[in-house]
Protein backbone atom coordinates (compact mmCIF):
# COMPACT_ATOMS: atom_id res chain seq x y z
CA UNK A 1 0.00 0.00 0.00
CA UNK A 2 1.65 3.21 -1.10
CA UNK A 3 -1.05 5.76 -0.64
CA UNK A 4 -3.20 7.10 2.13
CA UNK A 5 -6.65 6.07 3.29
CA UNK A 6 -8.36 7.00 0.03
CA UNK A 7 -6.75 4.06 -1.80
CA UNK A 8 -8.47 1.54 0.45
CA UNK A 9 -11.43 -0.43 -0.72
CA UNK A 10 -13.90 0.95 1.77
CA UNK A 11 -13.67 4.62 2.80
CA UNK A 12 -16.47 4.10 5.35
CA UNK A 13 -14.58 1.55 7.44
CA UNK A 14 -14.53 2.50 11.14
CA UNK A 15 -11.63 1.00 13.06
CA UNK A 16 -9.84 1.88 16.29
CA UNK A 17 -7.48 3.94 14.17
CA UNK A 18 -10.42 5.90 12.71
CA UNK A 19 -11.70 6.71 16.19
CA UNK A 20 -8.36 7.82 17.60
CA UNK A 21 -7.36 9.89 14.58
CA UNK A 22 -10.79 11.54 14.57
CA UNK A 23 -10.45 12.44 18.25
CA UNK A 24 -6.93 13.81 17.77
CA UNK A 25 -7.96 15.86 14.74
CA UNK A 26 -11.00 17.29 16.52
CA UNK A 27 -8.97 18.19 19.62
CA UNK A 28 -6.24 19.84 17.52
CA UNK A 29 -8.83 21.80 15.54
CA UNK A 30 -10.63 22.91 18.70
CA UNK A 31 -7.40 24.15 20.28
CA UNK A 32 -5.95 25.92 17.26
CA UNK A 33 -9.27 27.37 16.02
CA UNK A 34 -8.90 30.09 18.65
CA UNK A 35 -6.25 31.75 16.49
CA UNK A 36 -7.38 33.63 13.40
CA UNK A 37 -6.65 36.90 11.66
CA UNK A 38 -8.59 39.12 9.25
CA UNK A 39 -7.82 39.11 5.54
CA UNK A 40 -6.46 42.59 4.77
CA UNK A 41 -8.86 44.80 2.84
CA UNK A 42 -11.98 42.85 3.83
CA UNK A 43 -14.59 43.46 6.50
CA UNK A 44 -15.45 39.96 7.58
CA UNK A 45 -13.09 37.47 5.97
CA UNK A 46 -11.02 35.77 8.63
CA UNK A 47 -8.22 33.33 7.93
CA UNK A 48 -8.35 30.45 10.38
CA UNK A 49 -5.24 28.39 9.58
CA UNK A 50 -6.40 25.53 11.75
CA UNK A 51 -9.26 24.82 9.36
CA UNK A 52 -6.70 23.06 7.13
CA UNK A 53 -6.75 20.21 9.66
CA UNK A 54 -10.32 19.35 8.63
CA UNK A 55 -9.68 18.52 4.95
CA UNK A 56 -6.26 17.10 5.84
CA UNK A 57 -7.71 14.54 8.26
CA UNK A 58 -10.52 13.79 5.81
CA UNK A 59 -8.07 13.28 2.96
CA UNK A 60 -5.47 11.34 4.95
CA UNK A 61 -7.71 9.15 7.10
CA UNK A 62 -11.05 9.01 5.33
CA UNK A 63 -14.37 10.83 5.13
CA UNK A 64 -15.63 9.63 8.51
CA UNK A 65 -12.59 11.14 10.22
CA UNK A 66 -13.01 14.36 8.21
CA UNK A 67 -16.66 14.62 9.20
CA UNK A 68 -15.87 14.09 12.88
CA UNK A 69 -12.93 16.50 12.94
CA UNK A 70 -14.98 19.30 11.36
CA UNK A 71 -18.21 18.69 13.24
CA UNK A 72 -16.89 17.98 16.72
CA UNK A 73 -13.77 20.14 16.44
CA UNK A 74 -15.76 23.23 15.49
CA UNK A 75 -18.41 22.57 18.16
CA UNK A 76 -15.76 22.20 20.88
CA UNK A 77 -13.93 25.27 19.58
CA UNK A 78 -17.19 27.20 19.95
CA UNK A 79 -17.58 25.75 23.42
CA UNK A 80 -14.06 26.83 24.43
CA UNK A 81 -14.63 30.36 23.10
CA UNK A 82 -17.92 30.59 24.99
CA UNK A 83 -20.16 30.70 21.94
CA UNK A 84 -21.70 27.39 22.94
CA UNK A 85 -21.50 23.80 21.76
CA UNK A 86 -24.67 23.89 19.65
CA UNK A 87 -25.35 27.62 19.13
CA UNK A 88 -23.96 27.48 15.59
CA UNK A 89 -24.62 23.81 15.00
CA UNK A 90 -25.13 24.40 11.28
CA UNK A 91 -21.61 25.86 10.96
CA UNK A 92 -20.18 22.86 12.78
CA UNK A 93 -22.05 20.59 10.40
CA UNK A 94 -20.76 22.62 7.43
CA UNK A 95 -17.20 22.12 8.72
CA UNK A 96 -17.91 18.41 9.05
CA UNK A 97 -19.32 18.20 5.53
CA UNK A 98 -16.20 19.94 4.20
CA UNK A 99 -14.05 17.25 5.86
CA UNK A 100 -16.34 14.46 4.65
CA UNK A 101 -16.35 15.70 1.06
CA UNK A 102 -12.58 16.31 1.06
CA UNK A 103 -12.18 12.68 2.15
CA UNK A 104 -14.51 11.41 -0.53
CA UNK A 105 -12.99 13.65 -3.21
CA UNK A 106 -9.52 12.31 -2.39
CA UNK A 107 -10.92 8.81 -2.82
CA UNK A 108 -12.69 9.60 -6.11
CA UNK A 109 -9.79 11.56 -7.58
CA UNK A 110 -7.25 8.81 -6.85
CA UNK A 111 -7.38 7.58 -10.45
CA UNK A 112 -7.36 11.02 -12.05
CA UNK A 113 -4.64 12.90 -10.17
CA UNK A 114 -1.71 10.66 -9.38
CA UNK A 115 0.26 13.26 -7.43
CA UNK A 116 -1.01 12.95 -3.88
CA UNK A 117 0.03 16.41 -2.80
CA UNK A 118 -1.78 18.06 -5.73
CA UNK A 119 -4.76 15.76 -5.20
CA UNK A 120 -5.01 16.83 -1.56
CA UNK A 121 -5.25 20.50 -2.57
CA UNK A 122 -7.99 19.79 -5.12
CA UNK A 123 -9.90 17.55 -2.69
CA UNK A 124 -9.69 20.20 0.04
CA UNK A 125 -10.95 22.90 -2.33
CA UNK A 126 -13.90 20.73 -3.41
CA UNK A 127 -14.70 20.00 0.23
CA UNK A 128 -14.69 23.69 1.15
CA UNK A 129 -16.77 24.89 -1.79
CA UNK A 130 -19.46 22.20 -1.45
CA UNK A 131 -19.43 21.60 2.30
CA UNK A 132 -19.90 25.20 3.30
CA UNK A 133 -23.04 25.55 1.18
CA UNK A 134 -24.70 24.26 4.33
CA UNK A 135 -24.15 27.63 6.05
CA UNK A 136 -26.93 28.98 3.82
CA UNK A 137 -29.22 27.43 6.45
CA UNK A 138 -28.49 30.68 8.31
CA UNK A 139 -31.43 32.10 6.34
CA UNK A 140 -33.77 29.69 8.11
CA UNK A 141 -32.10 30.30 11.47
CA UNK A 142 -32.40 34.07 11.08
CA UNK A 143 -28.68 34.86 11.20
CA UNK A 144 -28.85 36.02 7.59
CA UNK A 145 -31.71 38.08 6.27
CA UNK A 146 -31.87 36.58 2.77
CA UNK A 147 -29.88 34.55 0.23
CA UNK A 148 -27.89 37.64 -0.83
CA UNK A 149 -26.76 38.36 2.72
CA UNK A 150 -26.10 34.68 3.38
CA UNK A 151 -23.84 34.53 0.34
CA UNK A 152 -22.03 37.86 0.86
CA UNK A 153 -21.87 37.78 4.65
CA UNK A 154 -21.37 34.07 5.31
CA UNK A 155 -20.67 31.71 2.43
CA UNK A 156 -18.26 33.71 0.25
CA UNK A 157 -16.07 35.01 3.13
CA UNK A 158 -15.74 31.61 4.76
CA UNK A 159 -15.03 29.90 1.44
CA UNK A 160 -12.37 32.49 0.50
CA UNK A 161 -10.68 32.23 3.89
CA UNK A 162 -10.80 28.46 4.05
CA UNK A 163 -9.71 28.00 0.44
CA UNK A 164 -6.60 30.11 1.08
CA UNK A 165 -5.58 28.15 4.17
CA UNK A 166 -6.53 24.77 2.68
CA UNK A 167 -4.70 24.99 -0.63
CA UNK A 168 -1.58 26.19 1.17
CA UNK A 169 -1.51 24.08 4.33
CA UNK A 170 -3.19 20.80 3.34
CA UNK A 171 -0.51 19.90 0.74
CA UNK A 172 2.19 20.86 3.26
CA UNK A 173 0.61 18.61 5.89
CA UNK A 174 0.22 15.74 3.40
CA UNK A 175 3.81 16.14 2.18
CA UNK A 176 5.05 16.11 5.79
CA UNK A 177 2.87 13.20 6.91
CA UNK A 178 3.40 10.83 3.98
CA UNK A 179 7.07 9.90 4.66
CA UNK A 180 6.32 9.55 8.36
CA UNK A 181 3.39 7.26 7.57
CA UNK A 182 5.58 5.08 5.38
CA UNK A 183 8.32 4.97 8.00
CA UNK A 184 5.94 3.71 10.68
CA UNK A 185 4.35 1.28 8.24
CA UNK A 186 0.83 2.69 8.21
CA UNK B 1 0.63 33.10 20.50
CA UNK B 2 -2.02 34.45 22.86
CA UNK B 3 -2.83 32.35 25.90
CA UNK B 4 -6.26 30.77 25.64
CA UNK B 5 -7.68 28.51 28.31
CA UNK B 6 -8.62 25.45 26.34
CA UNK B 7 -8.86 22.88 29.11
CA UNK B 8 -12.47 22.07 30.00
CA UNK B 9 -13.34 23.82 33.27
CA UNK B 10 -15.92 22.23 35.54
CA UNK B 11 -16.98 25.53 37.11
CA UNK B 12 -20.52 24.56 38.00
CA UNK B 13 -19.48 21.60 40.14
CA UNK B 14 -22.06 20.84 42.85
CA UNK B 15 -24.70 23.19 41.44
CA UNK B 16 -28.32 22.17 40.92
CA UNK B 17 -27.80 21.86 37.18
CA UNK B 18 -24.53 19.95 37.53
CA UNK B 19 -26.37 17.35 39.62
CA UNK B 20 -28.78 16.69 36.79
CA UNK B 21 -28.29 13.91 34.24
CA UNK B 22 -25.89 15.42 31.65
CA UNK B 23 -28.24 14.35 28.84
CA UNK B 24 -30.73 16.85 30.20
CA UNK B 25 -28.38 19.72 29.39
CA UNK B 26 -27.95 18.62 25.79
CA UNK B 27 -31.64 17.89 25.15
CA UNK B 28 -32.78 21.11 26.87
CA UNK B 29 -30.41 23.16 24.73
CA UNK B 30 -31.61 21.48 21.53
CA UNK B 31 -35.29 22.07 22.45
CA UNK B 32 -34.57 25.66 23.43
CA UNK B 33 -32.64 26.44 20.23
CA UNK B 34 -35.47 24.95 18.13
CA UNK B 35 -37.92 27.19 19.99
CA UNK B 36 -35.89 30.40 19.79
CA UNK B 37 -35.18 30.21 16.06
CA UNK B 38 -38.92 30.44 15.40
CA UNK B 39 -39.37 33.72 17.30
CA UNK B 40 -38.83 37.39 16.40
CA UNK B 41 -41.38 38.90 18.79
CA UNK B 42 -39.52 40.75 21.57
CA UNK B 43 -42.18 39.93 24.17
CA UNK B 44 -41.88 36.18 23.61
CA UNK B 45 -38.12 36.46 23.37
CA UNK B 46 -38.08 38.23 26.75
CA UNK B 47 -39.91 35.27 28.29
CA UNK B 48 -37.52 32.82 26.64
CA UNK B 49 -34.64 34.97 27.89
CA UNK B 50 -35.99 34.70 31.43
CA UNK B 51 -36.12 30.92 31.12
CA UNK B 52 -32.53 30.89 29.86
CA UNK B 53 -31.42 33.21 32.67
CA UNK B 54 -32.95 31.03 35.40
CA UNK B 55 -31.47 27.92 33.80
CA UNK B 56 -28.04 29.58 33.56
CA UNK B 57 -28.20 30.78 37.17
CA UNK B 58 -28.93 27.24 38.34
CA UNK B 59 -25.49 26.22 37.04
CA UNK B 60 -23.78 28.68 39.46
CA UNK B 61 -20.97 29.50 37.02
CA UNK B 62 -18.82 32.26 38.57
CA UNK B 63 -19.01 35.28 36.27
CA UNK B 64 -15.37 36.30 36.83
CA UNK B 65 -14.31 32.95 35.35
CA UNK B 66 -16.30 33.40 32.15
CA UNK B 67 -16.05 37.17 31.56
CA UNK B 68 -13.85 36.59 28.53
CA UNK B 69 -16.29 34.08 27.08
CA UNK B 70 -19.21 36.50 27.50
CA UNK B 71 -17.16 39.31 25.94
CA UNK B 72 -16.56 37.08 22.93
CA UNK B 73 -20.27 36.28 22.64
CA UNK B 74 -21.26 39.96 22.81
CA UNK B 75 -18.61 40.96 20.29
CA UNK B 76 -19.62 38.21 17.88
CA UNK B 77 -23.37 38.91 18.10
CA UNK B 78 -22.75 42.64 17.62
CA UNK B 79 -20.55 41.87 14.63
CA UNK B 80 -23.28 39.72 13.03
CA UNK B 81 -25.93 42.37 13.63
CA UNK B 82 -23.86 45.30 12.32
CA UNK B 83 -22.73 43.44 9.21
CA UNK B 84 -26.26 42.17 8.55
CA UNK B 85 -27.69 45.68 8.86
CA UNK B 86 -25.08 47.21 6.55
CA UNK B 87 -25.29 44.46 3.95
CA UNK B 88 -29.07 44.52 3.80
CA UNK B 89 -29.08 48.32 3.52
CA UNK B 90 -31.57 48.43 6.37
CA UNK B 91 -34.09 46.31 4.48
CA UNK B 92 -36.10 43.85 6.51
CA UNK B 93 -37.94 40.74 5.48
CA UNK B 94 -41.67 41.49 5.17
CA UNK B 95 -41.24 45.30 5.18
CA UNK B 96 -41.22 47.72 2.26
CA UNK B 97 -39.26 51.02 2.45
CA UNK B 98 -42.53 52.91 2.90
CA UNK B 99 -43.44 50.87 5.97
CA UNK B 100 -40.20 51.70 7.82
CA UNK B 101 -40.20 54.39 10.54
CA UNK B 102 -36.83 55.94 9.76
CA UNK B 103 -34.83 57.92 12.38
CA UNK B 104 -31.77 58.78 10.29
CA UNK B 105 -29.53 57.40 7.57
CA UNK B 106 -25.93 56.26 8.03
CA UNK B 107 -23.47 58.70 6.45
CA UNK B 108 -21.94 57.51 3.14
CA UNK B 109 -23.86 54.20 3.11
CA UNK B 110 -27.34 55.71 3.31
CA UNK B 111 -28.57 52.72 5.31
CA UNK B 112 -31.79 53.72 7.10
CA UNK B 113 -31.82 53.25 10.87
CA UNK B 114 -35.46 52.69 11.68
CA UNK B 115 -37.74 51.53 14.47
CA UNK B 116 -37.96 48.24 12.62
CA UNK B 117 -34.20 47.75 12.16
CA UNK B 118 -33.53 48.60 15.82
CA UNK B 119 -36.19 46.14 16.91
CA UNK B 120 -34.71 43.55 14.59
CA UNK B 121 -31.25 44.14 16.09
CA UNK B 122 -32.67 43.84 19.62
CA UNK B 123 -34.39 40.61 18.60
CA UNK B 124 -31.08 39.24 17.29
CA UNK B 125 -29.46 39.96 20.67
CA UNK B 126 -32.40 38.38 22.45
CA UNK B 127 -32.15 35.27 20.29
CA UNK B 128 -28.41 34.68 20.49
CA UNK B 129 -27.61 35.63 24.07
CA UNK B 130 -30.15 33.22 25.62
CA UNK B 131 -28.92 30.48 23.28
CA UNK B 132 -25.35 31.14 24.45
CA UNK B 133 -26.51 31.21 28.08
CA UNK B 134 -28.17 27.82 27.62
CA UNK B 135 -24.96 26.48 26.04
CA UNK B 136 -22.62 27.65 28.82
CA UNK B 137 -23.69 24.92 31.29
CA UNK B 138 -22.68 22.20 28.79
CA UNK B 139 -19.22 23.72 28.76
CA UNK B 140 -18.94 24.44 32.47
CA UNK B 141 -21.45 22.32 34.40
CA UNK B 142 -20.95 18.86 32.94
CA UNK B 143 -18.12 16.74 34.32
CA UNK B 144 -15.78 16.12 31.36
CA UNK B 145 -15.88 12.37 32.03
CA UNK B 146 -19.67 12.38 31.56
CA UNK B 147 -19.59 13.66 27.97
CA UNK B 148 -19.00 10.24 26.38
CA UNK B 149 -21.66 8.31 28.32
CA UNK B 150 -24.13 11.16 27.86
CA UNK B 151 -23.89 11.10 24.06
CA UNK B 152 -23.81 7.29 24.01
CA UNK B 153 -27.09 7.23 25.94
CA UNK B 154 -28.51 9.83 23.56
CA UNK B 155 -28.18 7.29 20.75
CA UNK B 156 -24.78 8.22 19.32
CA UNK B 157 -23.04 4.96 18.30
CA UNK B 158 -20.65 3.75 21.00
CA UNK B 159 -17.52 4.22 18.92
CA UNK B 160 -18.33 7.85 18.14
CA UNK B 161 -19.40 8.57 21.70
CA UNK B 162 -16.05 7.21 22.79
CA UNK B 163 -14.32 9.35 20.14
CA UNK B 164 -16.05 12.37 21.66
CA UNK B 165 -14.90 11.34 25.10
CA UNK B 166 -11.39 10.87 23.75
CA UNK B 167 -11.45 14.31 22.12
CA UNK B 168 -12.03 16.00 25.47
CA UNK B 169 -9.21 13.95 27.00
CA UNK B 170 -6.82 14.94 24.21
CA UNK B 171 -7.51 18.69 24.44
CA UNK B 172 -5.34 19.46 27.51
CA UNK B 173 -2.44 17.24 26.48
CA UNK B 174 -2.38 18.48 22.89
CA UNK B 175 -2.61 22.09 24.10
CA UNK B 176 0.47 21.42 26.26
CA UNK B 177 2.24 19.83 23.27
CA UNK B 178 1.43 22.92 21.22
CA UNK B 179 2.92 25.25 23.85
CA UNK B 180 6.05 23.08 23.96
CA UNK B 181 6.33 23.21 20.17
CA UNK B 182 5.90 26.99 20.15
CA UNK B 183 8.69 27.34 22.69
CA UNK B 184 10.92 24.93 20.79
CA UNK B 185 10.39 26.81 17.52
CA UNK B 186 11.04 30.14 19.24
CA UNK B 187 14.40 28.84 20.38
CA UNK B 188 15.11 28.25 16.69
CA UNK B 189 14.12 31.83 15.84
CA UNK B 190 10.52 31.25 14.80
CA UNK B 191 8.02 33.81 15.99
CA UNK B 192 4.33 33.07 15.45
CA UNK B 193 3.26 36.61 16.22
CA UNK B 194 5.58 38.25 13.70
CA UNK B 195 3.58 39.46 10.71
CA UNK B 196 3.96 37.52 7.48
CA UNK B 197 3.88 39.15 4.05
CA UNK B 198 0.28 39.22 2.88
CA UNK B 199 -2.34 36.60 3.65
CA UNK B 200 -0.39 33.81 1.97
CA UNK B 201 2.70 34.70 4.00
CA UNK B 202 0.67 34.78 7.21
CA UNK B 203 -0.77 31.33 6.52
CA UNK B 204 2.64 29.92 5.57
CA UNK B 205 4.03 31.17 8.87
CA UNK B 206 1.69 28.75 10.66
CA UNK B 207 3.19 25.68 8.97
CA UNK B 208 6.27 25.38 11.25
CA UNK B 209 3.87 25.18 14.16
CA UNK B 210 1.01 23.16 12.72
CA UNK B 211 3.02 20.48 10.94
CA UNK B 212 5.10 19.19 13.91
CA UNK B 213 2.15 19.39 16.32
CA UNK B 214 -0.12 17.46 13.94
CA UNK B 215 2.41 14.83 12.86
CA UNK B 216 3.61 14.26 16.44
CA UNK B 217 0.04 13.91 17.64
CA UNK B 218 -0.74 11.32 14.96
CA UNK B 219 2.46 9.36 15.57
CA UNK B 220 1.89 9.54 19.33
CA UNK B 221 -1.59 8.13 18.86
CA UNK B 222 -0.11 4.71 18.05
CA UNK B 223 0.18 3.91 21.76
CA UNK B 224 -3.48 4.78 22.33
CA UNK B 225 -4.53 2.70 19.31
CA UNK B 226 -2.49 -0.30 20.47
CA UNK B 227 -3.86 -0.03 24.00
CA UNK B 228 -7.43 0.09 22.70
CA UNK B 229 -6.88 -2.80 20.28
CA UNK B 230 -5.32 -4.90 23.04
CA UNK B 231 -8.48 -4.33 25.07
CA UNK B 232 -10.58 -5.46 22.07
CA UNK B 233 -12.10 -2.04 21.50
CA UNK B 234 -15.10 -2.15 19.19
CA UNK B 235 -15.53 -5.90 19.14
CA UNK B 236 -18.75 -5.78 21.13
CA UNK B 237 -21.22 -3.38 22.70
CA UNK B 238 -19.45 -0.92 24.97
CA UNK B 239 -20.31 -0.49 28.62
CA UNK B 240 -19.64 2.71 30.54
CA UNK B 241 -18.47 3.01 34.10
CA UNK B 242 -20.78 5.97 34.64
CA UNK B 243 -24.44 4.95 34.71
CA UNK B 244 -26.93 7.66 33.82
CA UNK B 245 -30.58 7.76 34.81
CA UNK B 246 -33.16 10.53 34.65
CA UNK B 247 -34.78 11.26 37.99
CA UNK B 248 -38.18 12.90 38.52
CA UNK B 249 -36.71 16.41 38.46
CA UNK B 250 -34.90 15.72 35.19
CA UNK B 251 -38.12 14.48 33.61
CA UNK B 252 -40.00 17.53 34.85
CA UNK B 253 -37.42 19.93 33.40
CA UNK B 254 -37.38 18.08 30.09
CA UNK B 255 -41.16 18.11 29.96
CA UNK B 256 -41.06 21.85 30.61
CA UNK B 257 -38.73 22.49 27.68
CA UNK B 258 -40.78 20.19 25.44
CA UNK B 259 -43.96 22.10 26.35
CA UNK B 260 -42.14 25.39 25.73
CA UNK B 261 -41.14 24.21 22.25
CA UNK B 262 -44.69 23.02 21.59
CA UNK B 263 -46.22 26.37 22.60
CA UNK B 264 -43.72 28.37 20.55
CA UNK B 265 -44.28 26.14 17.52
CA UNK B 266 -48.05 26.65 17.74
CA UNK B 267 -47.57 30.42 18.10
CA UNK B 268 -45.19 30.43 15.15
CA UNK B 269 -47.53 28.42 12.95
CA UNK B 270 -50.39 30.79 13.76
CA UNK B 271 -48.30 33.87 12.91
CA UNK B 272 -47.79 35.19 16.45
CA UNK B 273 -43.98 35.19 16.54
CA UNK B 274 -43.23 37.74 13.80
CA UNK B 275 -41.24 40.91 14.46
CA UNK B 276 -43.16 43.16 16.86
CA UNK B 277 -42.18 46.83 16.78
CA UNK B 278 -43.14 48.77 19.95
CA UNK B 279 -45.60 51.62 19.33
CA UNK B 280 -43.29 54.10 21.07
CA UNK B 281 -40.42 53.37 18.68
CA UNK B 282 -42.71 53.78 15.68
CA UNK B 283 -43.91 57.17 16.91
CA UNK B 284 -40.31 58.41 17.21
CA UNK B 285 -39.65 57.67 13.53
CA UNK B 286 -40.94 59.41 10.41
Amino acid sequence: MTALMYDRENPWEVTTRTIVYAAIGAALYAITAQFQFPLPGTANVFLRPSFALVPFFGFAFGPIVGLFVGLVGNAIADQISGWGLLTSWNWSLANGLAGLIAGLAGYWLAGGIRNRVARSAVAAAIGVVIGFLFVLTDIWLGTAEDIGVAMVDNYIPVVIGNLIVSVILVPILVAAWEPVRESIGR
Amino acid sequence: MPTVRVTPRYLGRGSWLARRDPRLLVISLALFVLAVVQVWDLRILALLGLVAYLYYRSARIPFREVRGNWAYVLFFVTFIIVVNTILTGGELRGYTDEQLHVYFRLPLLGTPISAESLTYAAAQYMRFIPMAAMGFPIAFAVAPADIGPAFARLGVPDRFAYALDLTYRFVPSLAADMRTTIDAQRVRGYDWEREGRGPVGKVKRVAPLMVPVTVNAIVGAEDTIDAMDLRAFGTGPRTWLRHLAFDATDRLVLAGFAVLLGIVTVLSQTGHTELWVPELLQRLGS
